[in-house]
C-alpha cells in the first residue's frame, strides 16, 4: 500500500460490528438475568438449609422454596432467551457489516484490492468480516453480563458483611487482571514463536500433497518425508514448551475463587459477634453464609470475562485485516469520478461508432513504485481485431485493467476524441468491456450468469448467444440454461468458464472488447481451438477486439498484432 | 462465530487411540488428574461445610483457623491440579496431532499420486494441517470433561448417596435424562437443518460471490445493485439460520434446567427435613455444595461438544483415509520393492489396459518404443494418453503385460528405468540446481552435479536459466515456459546421472515458443541417440515433424 493510502481505523471496523442498542439490549438484559439468577439461586439453597436447620416454622420457608425454583427455573429460561436474541441481533448486524465493507471496497475493486492478493486472501476478507460477529456476541455481551453480575453481588455482600464484600472486589479484579494477562501476553508470545513453524509445517505438506507425483517419480519423497517429520518436530517440542503457560489462567481464576471464599469466611466469623453492613446490623448465621457461598456462584459466571478476552484479540486480528485491505481513501493509481458533474463529460458513446486511442499510455498498480505498463500508443476502431502479445510482466493485464477504468492512467486515453479521465467510469466501462483472465461465475444457473450482462435477454436469445461461443450441445447436455456453475464456477472447465464470459460480454454487446488471456487456465489442446472460436464469435463490423494472449493466433483471424515490449518489473 | 451445527459424532473414537498412541498416554494421565481432582472437590465441599457449620454453632475464630487453613491449602492444591489437566491436555494433542500427522503422509505415499488425485489435494493439505488443530479445542476442553463424567460423577452421587439417599437418588434420576434430551434435540436439530442446509450454504457463500465477482459486476455497471442483494442474502440467512438455532439452543436449555432444577429439588427436600430435624446442617450443606459438582462435567461435556465435534469431524476425515484400502499400494523405491536390472532393448506393451472404477480408460494398447528413436504419443484430448503414462509410472494398475528389453517389468518393480516429467512442472522452493537434481542430491547438496545440471538445462533448451536462481512455492520465480523446461531438464538429469533407458515428457512444450521448442527438441535428439527411448507425448506440429515414429492412441467409443 501506497504512502498515501490510510487504513481505516480499527475503532470504524468495530463500530460497524456492533449491533445497535435497540437489537442488542434485550439479549444483554435477559444475559444479565440469567448471570443473576445463577447467584441467586445458591443464595437462596444456602439461606433456605441454614435457616431450616434453625427449624422455625414453615411459613418462614415457604418465600425461599418458592425462590429457589424460580431462580432455577428462570435462569434457564433467560439464558435461553439471550443466546437467541444475542445471536438476533448480531446476524441483524451482519448486514449493515457487509454493507459498510462492501460500500467502501467498491470503489477501489478490484485494482485496488488485487495488491493485496488472490482469490484465497478474497475469502479471507469475507470470513474475517463475518468473523467480526464475535465482537457483539463473545466479547461484549460476556463482558457486560460478568461485569454486571459481579458488580451486583459485591455490593449485595458488601451491604451484609463488608470486608467480604471488599474480598471479592479485590479477588474479582485480581483474577480479572491477571488472568486476562496471562492469557493475553502467554498466548501472543506462544503465537510469535509457534505461528511460523505452522506456516513452515504447512507449505511442506502442501508441497509434498501437490507434488507427489514428481516426488514419487523421482525417488525423492523418502527424504522430503523425513524432513517434514523434522518440522514436525520442531513445532510440537515447541508447543510442549509452551502447553505450561496454558492452563495459568483458569489456575488463577479458581485460585482468587477460592480466596474469595476464605475472605469471606475469615471476615465473616467475627463479624458475627461484632455486626455487619448496612443491610443487617445484627448478623444471622444464615446471612453470613450467603456471603460464604455466593463468590463461588459469582466466579462461575466471572469466568466468561477470560474467555471474552480470547475472543477478543481474534476479533482484533480479523478488525485489522478488515481495516488493512479497506483503505480510508482511494488510492492515487486508482481512478475517481471528478466530482464537479459541470465538468464531466457526458457525451451518448453508445450510439455509432467508437474508437479507442491511446498515446503514450502508463498505468501504475497501487502499492507499486513501477508502472505496471507505459508508453504504448494504440487505435482500435470498429471491426478490428488485434492480436496483442509480449512476454509476461509487460503489462499486458495492466493495460487491460487501465482500459476499463480500473487503474488510472498517465498520457492519453481517448474514445471518440474524448479524454476517459473525463468521462464517468460507467459511460466508459458501457463501451469497454473486458472479458476478464479469471471470469468470476457466480453460484447460480448459467441463466443468471448470462442475464446480469442484460437482463431484457429472452431464452432464445441466450441460447443462441451459447451457440455463438460453441456452447450448445454442452448446455443442452447438462439441462439447459437452469444447469448450475456450481461456487465459483467450481462445476465448469477453464474453457467452458471463458466461453461463458465470452457470451456474457456479447449479450453486453460492447463497441470495443478487450479479452485477456482467455487460455491462461486452458490445456493446450484446448487453447488453440478457444482462441480461434473466442474470435471468430466476437467477430463484428461494428465492434473492435484487443485479444491478449499467448496462444499463437492465425493470421486470417486479425487485422493487425501489436507486441508489448518487456519491461523490467513485472507485475501481471 | 463457530458453525451452530452439530454433527453426529462419537464422543470417542476408538481410532484415535488404535492411530495414536499419545492419546492413550493422556488418556490415563487425565484419568489420574481427574482422580485427584474429584478428590479435592470433595474434601474442599466437606472442609467449607465443617467452617460454616462451627461458625453458625458460634464458635470463635480461633477454632475455625485450622479449618481455614487445610481449606487454603486445598483451594492451592485444586489450581493446581486444573492446571496440570490442562497443560497434559495440550502435550496429548500436540503429539497426538504430530502422530497422525505422520501416519497420514505415510499412507499417501503408500497409495500414490494417483489416489491423491482423486480427492483435491488442497482439501487433503488443510486436513492434514489447520484440520488438525481442531483436535487442540478437543483434548483441552472436551476429553478432560469426558473423563471427569466417566470419574467424578459416580464418586461424587456415591459419597452424595453415603450421606443422603433422597438427594443421591435425585441426582440418579435427572443426570441420564441430560444425555436423552440432547440425543433428542440432537435428531430434531439435525432434521431442521437438513431442511435448510442447501439454502444455507448458498447463502453462506452468497457475500463471497458478491465480493469476489465484483470487478466483473463493475464492468457490466452492476455494482450499484448488489447493496440490495447483500441485504436480501444477509436477512434470508438470519432467519433461515435462527430457525435451526431455536431448536439447536434447547439442548443447552435442558442442560442448564436440569442442572438447576435439580439443585433446587435437593435445596428444597434439605430445608424441609431438617426443619423436622431429620437431617443434620452439615450434612445437607455437604450435599448441596456436591450436588452442582456432579453436574459440571455432564453440562461442559454438552457445552464443549460444538468445539469438540469440528476436532472430530477432521479427525474422522483423516480416519476415512488412513482406514481407505481400495486401492493397492504402489511401489516406491525406498519401500521394500524389488530392483530389476534391464537390458537396453525396446518398451514393448502388450494388451495394456487401465481402469478407473467401472470406465475403461485404455482398451488393449499394443505399442512398442525402440531404443533411439524418438516416439511421438498423440490422439485427441481425453483420450487416455496421461493416464497410459501413469500406468508406466505405476501410479495406476493396468493389466497386460510391459516389457523393456524382452523383460516383464513386474507390478511391483521400481522406477529406476524410467525419467518423466509431467504435464504440470511441479517445482519446489530452492534453487533451479536443486529442483534439477531432485533424488539426488541429498539435503546438503552432496551429489549434485553442477556441470551435469548445466548439460540437463541446456538439452532442455533452458540454458538461459540460471542454476543459482532461487525458486519460491510451485516454481515461483520463473515464467510458465521456464518451468516447463526446468521439469524436463529435471527428467534429463535423472536419465543422465542414474543412467535411466526410458524417458517420457509430457506436453513437454506446451507452454513453450518455438524457439525454445527447437532447442528441447534438438537435446531430445541426442538423448535418443545415446541409445535411449525418448516418448514425447504432444500434439504440436513441431515435436510430430522431429519424431521417428509416432504413436496415435485411438479414442474408446464409451457408452
Amino acid at each position: 500500500m501506497s504512502e498515501a493510502t490510510l487504513p481505516i481505523p480499527i475503532g470504524d471496523v468495530l463500530r460497524l460490528a456492533q449491533p445497535r442498542p435497540r437489537w442488542f439490549v434485550p439479549g444483554l438484559l435477559a444475559g444479565i438475568g440469567s448471570a443473576v439468577m445463577a447467584v441467586a439461586l445458591l443464595a437462596c439453597s444456602a439461606w433456605l438449609i441454614t435457616v431450616a436447620a434453625e427449624m422455625p416454622s414453615l411459613a418462614v420457608l415457604g418465600m425461599a422454596v418458592v425462590g429457589v425454583r424460580a431462580f432455577a427455573i428462570f435462569r434457564s429460561v433467560f439464558r435461553y432467551l439471550e443466546r437467541l436474541s444475542s445471536h438476533d441481533a448480531a446476524f441483524r448486524q451482519l448486514a449493515e457489516l457487509r454493507l459498510g465493507v462492501f460500500r467502501r471496497i467498491v470503489p477501489i475493486a478490484p485494482a485496488g484490492l488485487a495488491s493485496t492478493g488472490r482469490g484465497d486472501l478474497l475469502t479471507r476478507l469475507v470470513r474475517d468480516v463475518d468473523d467480526l460477529q464475535d465482537l457483539p456476541l463473545r466479547v461484549v455481551q460476556p463482558l457486560i453480563v460478568a461485569g454486571t453480575t459481579a458488580l451486583l453481588s459485591v455490593v449485595a455482600i458488601w451491604l451484609i458483611v463488608p470486608a467480604a464484600g471488599l474480598t471479592l472486589l479485590v479477588c474479582l479484579l485480581l483474577a480479572g487482571i491477571l488472568g486476562t494477562f496471562f492469557s493475553g501476553t502467554l498466548a501472543a508470545r506462544a503465537d510469535r514463536e509457534l505461528s511460523p513453524l505452522r506456516g513452515a509445517l504447512a507449505d511442506e505438506v502442501l508441497e509434498i500433497v501437490e507434488n507427489l507425483d514428481v516426488l514419487t517419480a523421482f525417488d525423492a519423497l523418502g527424504p522430503r518425508l523425513e524432513q517434514l517429520a523434522r518440522t514436525d518436530a520442531r513445532l510440537r517440542k515447541a508447543t510442549l514448551r509452551r502447553s505450561v503457560g496454558i492452563g495459568v489462567q483458569s489456575a488463577v481464576v479458581s485460585l482468587f475463587a477460592g480466596a474469595a471464599t476464605l475472605g469471606a469466611l475469615y471476615f465473616g466469623v467475627p463479624a458475627l459477634d461484632s455486626g455487619g453492613g448496612v443491610l443487617s446490623p445484627v448478623l444471622l448465621g444464615p446471612t453470613v453464609i450467603v456471603a460464604v457461598l455466593v463468590p463461588m456462584a459469582v466466579f462461575e459466571v466471572f469466568g466468561m470475562i477470560p474467555l471474552a478476552g480470547s475472543a477478543w484479540r481474534q476479533v482484533r486480528v480479523s478488525a485489522t485485516r478488515v481495516a488493512g485491505v479497506v483503505p480510508a481513501t482511494v488510492p492515487g493509481e486508482i481512478p475517481v469520478d471528478v466530482v464537479d458533474p459541470q465538468t464531466l463529460f457526458t457525451p451518448d458513446l453508445t450510439r455509432g461508432p467508437v474508437v479507442l486511442e491511446l498515446t503514450n499510455l502508463g498505468a501504475c498498480w497501487p502499492g507499486q513504485h513501477e508502472p505496471g505498463v507505459a508508453g504504448v500508443t494504440l487505435r482500435l476502431a470498429p471491426g478490428d481485431r488485434v492480436h496483442l502479445a509480449g512476454p509476461s510482466g509487460a503489462g499486458k493485464t495492466t493495460l487491460a485493467q487501465t482500459l476499463v477504468r480500473f487503474l488510472d492512467y498517465t498520457g492519453s486515453y481517448r474514445l471518440n476524441g474524448v479524454e476517459t479521465r473525463l468521462l464517468a467510469q460507467r459511460e466508459v466501462r458501457r463501451v469497454v468491456g473486458l472479458c476478464e483472465q479469471r471470469p468470476w461465475l457466480f453460484d447460480d444457473s448459467i441463466r443468471q450468469n448470462l442475464l446480469f450482462a442484460r437482463d431484457t435477454a429472452t431464452d432464445a436469445e441466450l441460447d443462441a448467444v451459447l451457440a455463438r461461443v460453441g456452447l450448445a450441445e454442452w448446455s443442452r447436455a447438462r439441462g439447459g440454461l437452469d444447469a448450475r456453475v456450481g461456487e465459483r464456477g467450481l462445476l465448469v472447465s477453464g474453457g467452458q468458464a471463458q466461453r461463458i464470459a465470452l457470451a456474457r460480454a456479447l449479450l453486453a454487446d460492447f463497441p470495443v472488447l478487450i479479452v485477456d488471456e482467455p487460455t491462461a487456465n486452458v490445456d493446450s489442446v484446448g487453447a488453440d481451438a478457444l482462441v480461434r472460436d473466442i474470435l471468430t464469435a466476437a467477430a463484428d463490423a461494428h465492434r473492435a477486439v484487443l485479444l491478449i494472449s499467448h496462444t499463437p493466433v492465425p493470421d486470417e483471424l486479425l487485422t493487425a498484432r501489436v507486441t508489448l515490449p518487456a519491461r523490467a518489473g513485472t507485475h501481471t | 462465530m463457530t458453525s451452530p451445527f452439530t454433527k453426529a459424532v462419537r464422543p470417542l473414537d476408538p481410532r484415535l487411540l488404535r492411530y495414536a498412541h499419545a492419546a492413550r498416554r493422556f488418556l490415563l494421565v487425565g484419568a489420574l488428574l481427574g482422580l485427584a481432582q474429584t478428590l479435592v472437590v470433595i474434601a474442599f465441599a466437606w472442609l467449607l461445610t465443617r467452617a460454616i457449620t462451627l461458625t453458625v454453632a458460634g464458635e470463635p475464630l480461633r477454632t475455625i483457623m485450622p479449618t481455614l487453613a487445610a481449606l487454603a491449602g486445598v483451594v492451592v492444591l485444586r489450581s493446581a491440579l486444573i492446571w496440570l489437566l490442562e497443560v497434559a491436555a495440550n502435550r496429548g494433542a500436540a503429539q497426538v496431532k504430530s502422530q497422525l500427522r505422520a501416519k497420514v503422509m505415510a499412507k499417501l505415499a503408500e497409495r500414490g499420486p494417483d489416489w491423491v488425485a482423486s480427492r483435491q489435494s488442497a482439501r487433503l493439505s488443510t486436513v492434514v494441517t489447520t484440520g488438525l488443530d481442531a483436535l487442540d479445542n478437543y483434548f483441552a476442553r472436551y476429553l478432560p470433561q469426558l473423563l471427569l463424567t466417566m470419574i467424578a460423577t459416580p464418586i461424587l452421587i456415591a459419597v452424595i448417596l453415603s450421606q443422603d439417599l433422597i438427594s443421591g437418588l435425585i441426582v440418579i434420576v435427572v443426570i441420564p435424562l441430560i444425555p436423552i434430551f440432547m440425543i433428542l434435540i440432537g435428531r430434531v436439530t439435525q432434521s431442521v437443518q437438513q431442511e435448510q442446509w442447501q439454502a444455507l450454504q448458498r447463502l453462506s457463500t452468497g457475500f463471497l460471490g458478491v465480493v469476489g465477482g465484483l470487478g466483473t459486476l463493475k464492468i457490466y455497471g452492476r455494482e450499484r445493485r448488489q447493496f440490495d442483494r447483500i441485504r436480501s442474502i444477509t436477512e434470508e440467512y438470519r432467519t433461515r439460520t435462527m430457525t435451526v438455532l431455536r431448536v439447536s439452543f434447547l439442548s443447552g436449555f435442558v442442560l442448564e434446567l436440569a442442572a438447576s432444577l435439580s439443585v433446587a429439588l435437593i435445596a428444597v427436600s434439605i430445608g424441609l427435613r431438617l426443619i423436622d430435624g431429620a437431617l443434620l446442617l452439615g450434612v445437607g450443606l455437604f450435599v448441596l455444595l456436591l450436588a452442582p459438582e456432579a453436574f459440571l462435567p455432564v453440562r461442559q461435556v454438552g457445552a464443549q461438544f460444538h468445539a469438540a465435534s469440528d476436532g472430530l469431524a477432521a479427525a474422522e476425515e483423516l480416519f476415512a483415509i488412513l482406514d481407505d484400502e481400495t486401492t493397492p499400494a504402489i511401489s516406491r523405491a525406498d519401500g521394500a520393492a524389488q530392483a530389476v536390472q534391464f537390458g537396453s532393448g525396446a518398451l514393448l506393451l502388450d494388451g495394456v489396459s487401465v481402469r478407473r472404477g467401472e470406465t475403461l480408460v485404455i482398451d488393449h494398447v499394443h505399442a512398442e518404443f525402440p531404443p533411439g528413436q524418438l516416439s511421438v504419443l498423440r490422439g485427441v484430448s481425453g483420450v487416455g494418453k496421461s493416464t497410459l503414462v501413469a500406468a508406466l509410472l505405476g501410479f495406476v494398475p493396468f493389466t497386460g503385460t510391459l516389457t523393456l528389453d524382452g523383460v516383464t517389468v513386474p507390478a511391483g518393480a521400481t522406477r529406476g528405468w524410467l525419467a518423466w516429467a509431467g504435464q504440470r512442472p511441479g517445482l519446489f522452493r530452492g534453487t533451479v540446481a536443486e529442483n534439477v537434481a531432485l533424488g539426488a542430491a541429498s539435503a546438503d547438496h552432496t551429489g549434485l552435479d553442477q556441470r551435469l545440471v548445466l548439460k540437463s538445462l541446456g538439452w532442455a533448451g533452458a540454458a538461459e536459466v540460471s542454476p543459482a536462481t532461487v525458486l519460491g512455492v510451485n516454481g515461483e520465480g520463473l515464467s510458465g515456459g521456464q518451468a516447463q523446461r526446468v521439469a524436463a531438464a529435471r527428467a534429463i538429469y535423472r536419465a543422465i546421472s542414474t543412467d535411466c533407458h526410458v524417458l517420457i515428457l509430457d506436453e513437454p512444450s506446451s507452454a513453450l515458443d518455438s524457439a525454445a521448442e527447437a532447442g528441447l527438441l534438438v537435446g531430445l535428439r541426442r538423448l535418443a541417440d545415446q541409445g535411449r527411448i525418448v516418448i514425447v507425448v504432444s500434439h504440436r506440429p513441431a515435436v510430430v515433424a522431429a519424431a521417428d515414429n509416432v504413436i496415435e492412441l485411438q479414442e474408446l467409443a464409451h457408452v
